[in-house]
């Protein structure tokens, strides 16, 4: 059977400058000139304060593992062929979280608070997605 | 907080038996159950004024002739004013019923028909349901593109409530082993031979720890509501099933954005209901608890403060929530053994409510039901909405 194709990001127009970043293996999420809290998806204005003042900063890269998960069965089907695979919530040093997957390891040794790092892996010509595994040392 | 404490009332219920059924147009699941639920609260179907067709999921075109007044031609309904659409995925329930409700309360309608259809279980492939689920309602900027999906999504969630509290596997599987216990008293419940915990452990595992038992499945199938005031409804024959308090409270729209993976707004939407209700969570008679998979049944019990946080999994393991328990819960036998129907499975559970109030729940009655507690929640857990019902006023 033919896999269908990996989805790849609809990207929002304000969110391009996440995607290029990722493209050139660096983890930027935005952050309140005013409140000065950071920011993760981008948005259009603070979620906190409501300023339209946000930046772009880099992010350490480095976090935690709030959850995870190992799909071995039932995975959607383009992701079909990479189960066993991990979808994780992973809380950035800067406070922020998001989904990614966690690689570069036995998949049934992630563990909830887990120290991990970014990890780019290209998807397409256009899209390379932040994933994150397990932090050395 | 409702505004609405006493003032609206359930006063029918209709629902048509959840399953496969290939042969059966969705819209007869719609039709049938609103003919049975204006029925069942004794007035004309010219006195509908109001209707409100929830959305159905498995075919745009199918949920389009909702939206165009399909009902209420098929039904011959010649006073309706409005037909419209509210829709808030598993919390469809108890919005439109607040909704509705707010209607009634301002005049601006005398009868409103909520009511749901879907052909989630013969309208779509097994795989087509799974690649459904892992698209609607998760972001496809963020999340679509890492393999998300609604087994991985539950997944997280009881990872993260199990290294929080401790709770056991076997605890996870008995909620699933309590609702079908009452699934096997009801007769539109699809899943009614009798499960065990060893069965549940033994299922093939989907993402960790979630095993295919602790999953709900999708199927047919549809239920009905009419919601009238107060006063109106204590002519009528059904013992009014009157709204005492709401809560509500959105957290997220992308998962990985919940700020409480495994507390969500519930504590803060039961206040609000408990508060506007006079009661207090020791009150309750029945809980109908969204229930899709089963950790979030147990954080629903738990926080909603019927029990201590971490408790939840002991109490369905000592079957306090089974048939002629201390605190029966999710008497219909919800997804996890009646069957989800999309929406509907929130629609569903707010109509068991009612029908346990109003002592029409036959094998499965809980005697002297007079207060219940139902939540629903929709998308990926994004809100938590809490409504508190009775047939007595406190």
């Amino acid at each position: 059977m033919e896999m269908p194709k990996k989805p790849v990001p609809i990207v929002n127009p304000w969110a391009r400058p996440f995607w290029e970043a990722a493209r050139k293996g660096q983890l930027v999420i935005q952050r309140c000139q005013d409140c000065k809290k950071h920011i993760f998806y981008p948005r259009i204005c603070c979620p906190h304060c409501f300023s339209d003042r946000v930046e772009w900063v880099e992010a350490s890269g480095k976090g935690r593992i709030y959850s995870y998960t190992v799909v071995e069965n039932n995975a959607p089907s383009a992701f079909i062929r990479d189960m066993p695979y991990v979808i994780a919530i992973v809380k950035l040093e800067e406070g922020v979280q998001m989904l990614t997957n966690i690689v570069g390891c036995d998949p049934h040794q992630v563990r909830c608070e887990m120290p991990v790092q970014v990890t780019f892996e290209k998807l397409d010509e256009e899209f390379t997605l932040p994933k994150f595994r397990p932090s050395i040392g | 907080m409702s505004g609405l404490r006493g003032k609206i009332a359930i006063v029918g219920i209709g629902e048509v038996p959840t399953g496969r059924f290939p042969d059966t147009a969705a819209i007869y699941h719609g039709i049938e159950s609103a003919k049975l639920a204006i029925r069942d609260a004794g007035i004309t179907k010219d006195q509908i004024d109001y209707v409100m067709p929830t959305a159905a999921l498995y075919s745009p075109p199918f949920n389009t002739e909702l939206v165009t007044c399909r009902i209420v031609e098929e039904l011959g309904l010649k006073h309706c004013k409005k037909n419209c659409q509210v829709f808030a995925g598993g919390a469809s329930g108890s919005c439109g019923l607040q909704m509705a409700g707010a209607l009634i309360a301002t005049g601006a309608a005398a009868y409103v028909l909520y009511v749901h259809a879907d052909r989630l279980g013969t309208g779509v492939s097994a795989q087509g349901g799974i690649d459904l689920f892992s698209t609607a309602g998760i972001s496809a900027e963020w999340e679509v593109p890492y393999g998300q999906h609604y087994s991985a999504i539950a997944a997280l969630t009881t990872t993260r409530y199990k290294y929080e509290t401790g709770c056991k596997d076997e605890q996870l599987a008995s909620v699933c082993v309590s609702n079908r216990k009452w699934a096997a008293l009801n007769p539109n419940a699809f899943f009614r031979k009798p499960l065990t915990i060893e069965e549940v452990m033994a299922s093939k595992m989907l993402s960790t720890p979630l095993r295919a038992k602790m999953s709900n499945m999708l199927f047919d199938g549809g239920s009905a509501f009419v919601v009238t005031s107060a006063e109106r409804a204590k002519d009528l024959p059904n013992k009014p099933v009157y709204v005492l308090g709401e809560g509500g409270l959105v957290t997220h729209f992308v998962f990985s954005q919940e700020p409480d993976l495994c507390r969500f707004g519930w504590a803060e939407a039961a206040r609000q209901a408990f508060e506007e209700a006079g009661l207090t969570p020791k009150e309750i008679d029945v809980a109908e608890i969204y229930d899709s998979y089963p950790v979030y049944q147990l954080i629903g019990f738990e926080e909603l403060g019927l029990c201590e946080r971490g408790e939840g999994g002991g109490i369905f393991l000592r079957g306090e929530t089974w048939p002629g328990g201390r605190l029966p819960c999710t008497t219909d036998g919800g997804m996890l053994s009646k069957g989800h129907i999309g929406a509907g499975g929130g629609v569903s559970l707010l109509v068991e409510a009612a029908r346990q109030l109003m002592g029409k729940a036959g094998a499965r009655q809980v005697p002297n039901a007079t207060f219940a507690v139902e939540t629903g929640t929709g998308g990926t857990y994004m809100d938590a909405q809490v409504t508190i019902l009775g047939t007595e006023i406190p």
